[in-house]
């Protein structure tokens, strides 16, 4: 399985799918950062039987809410991954792949709802933790056990 | 007698499409006539120019980076080409050659985006690339391909695709091997041959009947098409040293748009971008790149900002060119960048980023801290004319329904391939019809 962390660790919580795919790492678990042209998000999960990505959303619902969809078979919301350079982010580079016949077999996005994007600012708490949380589930690690490892993540 | 006549009506698009930041446009028409055209950036002011002042001259290419996703390299080049002015820094002639390099790479993305994934949907009839890629498959393949090929070679330039992190002043923190661009001969070559084939793809489309007499302003280089050097130059006279900027070139504040407007002090509005650079650089273009133009009918001066599709495609073959011309003939510097002797200074650049002309100045003091920093950006350069190419375009429309005028607006400002975010110091359309 393919795991990318998107995100911008200048921007705050923006930096919320990086983070997690750094966790997983700490936990042995292949999962590469992706911070570049969201189009070459098509060329990053070709061939790939199932791929995970996770980044930061913004749809109004409380910080550090966990949303995910399956993109293999239904569209994204684009207003809720709305950072992008010239109109092409991550919601337009899945339906550009779906068009072209390139999406993976099973493509699950899960979205952190960011609240805060300033530069250089700090992750807010709600954030730090949904990420830990989403790292762990990934990962398969029991929930009680996933609050011991906040304190790492938010270093 | 068409059934618009004499009504008024205003066109309104509150957020343009496929530009980069954001902008309106608002057109107000009393029948055939045009009443009011506004091309509102509102994005907020980003304040960049305030952010340098008080920061060592060695970190301004990493901050001025930051201002644009699709053209930083542009905004280093300017940055340190106006430094190494102000410090009297000379650079090798290699760390030349890759600045050259790093430039096609940019060129090469930037240009692959707009021309199939923002600008050919208008022609072609398609609200966005995505429904595009459905019939078109082949092309929007080779299109991501290109911008692959661009970002293969800022990346191996610049450390990273995006915001890249190599350039110093005097040269770069670190220069690339030979057995690190020899890898990217077999995509350029490629790509030279899928850039002849988007010339003649964009050749092909159907254009609106539409020239205005414009003055046209580049850099101009007696031996080749320009990047990072030059004088600059336009079809009405202009003849001077990018110092002498500042006497010729005023920005104004009008009250509609967060990004100041740049004017001629001489003659009012201007254009630079590709169709500039085409119509005063044609003859330093490499054969390759001039037969294609003339094979896709283009001929100098083009005055049809419609055509800028199919210059931009040459300016594609033309990048490829280079960068194959400039790899095959690289020799490493001897050194990654200049030593520089620190004095106060002050010193100006010009340079030509995917959208036009990119113009920096800074002051400098003794300890090497910034004082002053002026950018000017080619779409703020670009904005008063997009306004008037829609005073004189619209009412070639005016018998047509608002959707379709509101349409060809937007798509006759896209031939500017405007890029907001960087303006800002801009799209939605509004027409209004009395």
């Amino acid at each position: 399985m393919l795991i990318l962390g998107c995100g911008n660790t200048d921007r705050s919580d923006d930096a919320a799918g990086v983070l997690v795919a750094r966790r997983l790492q700490q936990m042995g678990i292949a999962a590469q950062e992706f911070t570049g042209d969201p189009l070459a998000l098509i060329d990053a999960w070709n061939g790939a039987g199932e791929a995970v990505l996770i980044d930061t959303v913004v749809s109004g619902a409380a910080p550090g809410t966990i949303t995910v969809w399956d993109a293999s078979k239904t569209p994204l919301p684009p207003e809720q991954f709305c950072c992008s350079t010239h109109a092409f982010g991550i919601a337009e580079a899945v339906e550009i792949a779906r068009a072209l016949g390139r999406l993976p077999p099973r493509l699950l996005i899960y979205g952190i709802e960011g609240i805060r994007f300033d530069v250089g600012g700090e992750l807010s708490p709600e954030v730090a933790a949904a990420a830990e949380r989403l790292a762990g589930e990934i990962a398969g690690v029991p929930e009680g056990e996933q609050s011991k490892r906040q304190s790492v993540l938010l270093k | 007698m068409s059934s618009t006549a004499g009504k008024s009506r205003t066109i309104k698009v509150d957020c343009l499409a496929r530009v980069e930041g954001e902008g309106a446009l608002f057109v107000k028409m009393k029948g055939d006539r045009v009443t009011d055209v506004k091309f509102t950036i509102y994005e907020p002011p980003r304040l960049f120019e305030a952010f340098l002042r008080g920061r060592h001259f060695s970190e301004v290419p990493d901050i001025v980076a930051r201002i644009c996703g699709i053209c930083p390299i542009a905004y280093q080049m300017s940055a340190v080409h106006a430094i190494e002015r102000a410090l009297g820094v000379r650079i090798d002639p290699a760390i030349r050659m890759l600045r050259r390099l790093f430039y096609c790479g940019e060129w090469i993305e930037s240009h692959a985006l707009h021309i199939f994934m923002l600008h050919a949907p208008d022609f072609l009839g398609y609200p966005d690339a995505i429904q595009m890629a459905r019939d078109y498959r082949g092309v929007v393949e080779q299109a991501l391909r290109l911008k692959k090929i661009g970002n293969r070679i800022v990346t191996v330039m610049g450390g990273r695709e995006i915001h890249p992190v190599s350039v110093a002043v005097g040269g770069f923190y670190r220069v690339p091997a030979r057995s690190e661009l020899s890898p990217l001969l077999e995509d350029l070559k490629w790509a030279l041959d899928a850039s002849l084939q988007s010339v003649r793809l964009v050749a092909g489309f159907e254009f609106p009947d539409f020239e205005q007499p414009y003055e046209f302003v580049a850099l101009s280089h007696p031996d080749e098409y320009p990047f990072n050097e030059g004088r600059l130059a336009s079809n009405k006279g202009l003849d001077i040293d990018v110092a002498e900027y500042e006497e010729h070139f005023l920005e104004q504040h009008v009250k509609h748009s967060n990004a100041l407007q740049s004017v001629l002090r001489a003659r009012g509005s201007y254009m630079v971008g590709p169709l500039a650079r085409f119509n005063l650089n044609f003859a330093r273009l490499p054969e390759v790149a001039q037969q294609a133009a003339r094979d896709s009918g283009l001929s100098v001066p083009c005055n049809n900002p419609f055509r800028s599709i199919i210059v931009r495609a040459v300016e594609l073959v033309f990048a490829c060119w280079e960068a194959i011309r400039v790899i095959e003939a690289y020799e490493p510097p001897a050194a990654p960048r200049a030593a520089i002797s620190m004095h106060a200074g002050t010193g100006c650049a010009v340079t030509e980023a995917p959208r036009g002309l990119l113009y920096h100045r800074y002051r400098i003091d003794d300890e090497g801290l910034v004082q002053f920093a002026k950018i000017v950006p080619p779409t703020s350069q670009n904005q008063k004319r997009m306004e008037e190419d829609l005073w004189q375009f619209v009412p070639q429309l005016a018998t047509r329904p608002t959707d379709e005028v509101t349409w060809k607006c937007e798509q006759a400002l896209r031939n500017y391939d405007p890029c907001i975010s960087c303006a800002t110091h801009f799209l939605r359309v509004h027409i209004e019809r009395e």
